[in-house]
């Protein structure tokens, strides 16, 4: 689930090499901390979030896949 | 991983579902095709409903992020639809019968008719199947993604 939402947001940016995805294992669920280059900021998050909204939607539909519980994508703006 | 994305629309979105499909370990295989002003992507297999999801968001997160990832950095735009197992038709169906009932029940209730939410593109199928019936008006209302459609019957019509 962490791979796949690095691929899609390594997809997504002007500068995959920037991307840095860390998962941080909750008791509620794993938090999937996203951070980027300042200038792609907007390209994973979009008008009204909903680039954003999009890769949490697929990210939950690969955690019902491998049964990996909640998660929870969080774009980090440093 | 992701180290070499085409650089080809086509090649991206192909790629991209790819992945999409290892991940949600689907048994599924993709198939791309363009055309001058689209990009049509498909996914076939058995038991899809994961990638579709609840009234389709998952396949239209999915078709969102194939269009961004396709013509990123390119200019020469063009539209990208992504559907699974027929997925798009049988709810195109499925929508416009729901706008047929719901004509149907402003006109003879003298009542609007609220639909269930429905993305830009469902709604589009509900304004365009009830514009030719006369007697009444469509129009969306709320916020994304709640927003829906009203049917409603004109005053004396």
């Amino acid at each position: 689930m962490r791979d796949l939402v690095e691929f899609l947001v390594r997809a997504l940016v002007a500068e995959p090499d920037a991307v840095r995805v860390s998962e941080i294992d909750e008791d509620d669920g794993t938090v999937l901390e996203v951070r980027v280059a300042d200038e792609d900021l907007g390209r994973v998050i979009g008008r009204d979030g909903r680039v954003a909204n999009a890769i949490r939607t697929i990210a939950k539909a690969a955690a019902t896949a491998t049964d990996g519980g909640r998660v929870m994508v969080e774009i980090v703006e440093d | 991983m992701n180290e070499r994305l085409p650089d080809e629309p086509a090649g991206r979105v192909e790629a991209l579902l790819d992945e999409i499909v290892d991940a949600l370990d689907l048994d599924a295989e993709v198939v791309v095709e363009e055309v001058e002003d689209e990009i049509a992507a498909r996914v076939e297999g058995h038991d899809l409903g994961l990638l579709i999801g609840r009234r389709g968001q998952t396949i239209d997160a999915v078709q969102l992020i194939c269009y961004r990832v396709a013509f990123r950095g390119r200019g020469d735009r063009k539209r990208v639809s992504v559907d699974a197992a027929g997925y798009r038709e049988r709810r195109r169906q499925t929508v416009e019968r729901q706008a047929d009932r719901a004509a149907d029940r402003a006109l003879e209730t003298g009542k609007e008719i609220e639909l269930e939410p429905m993305s830009p593109t469902e709604r589009k199928i509900v304004h365009d199947r009830l514009a030719e019936r006369s007697g009444l008006e469509t129009f969306s209302e709320g916020e994304e993604p709640e927003r829906c459609v009203i049917v409603a019957p004109l005053v004396g019509g």
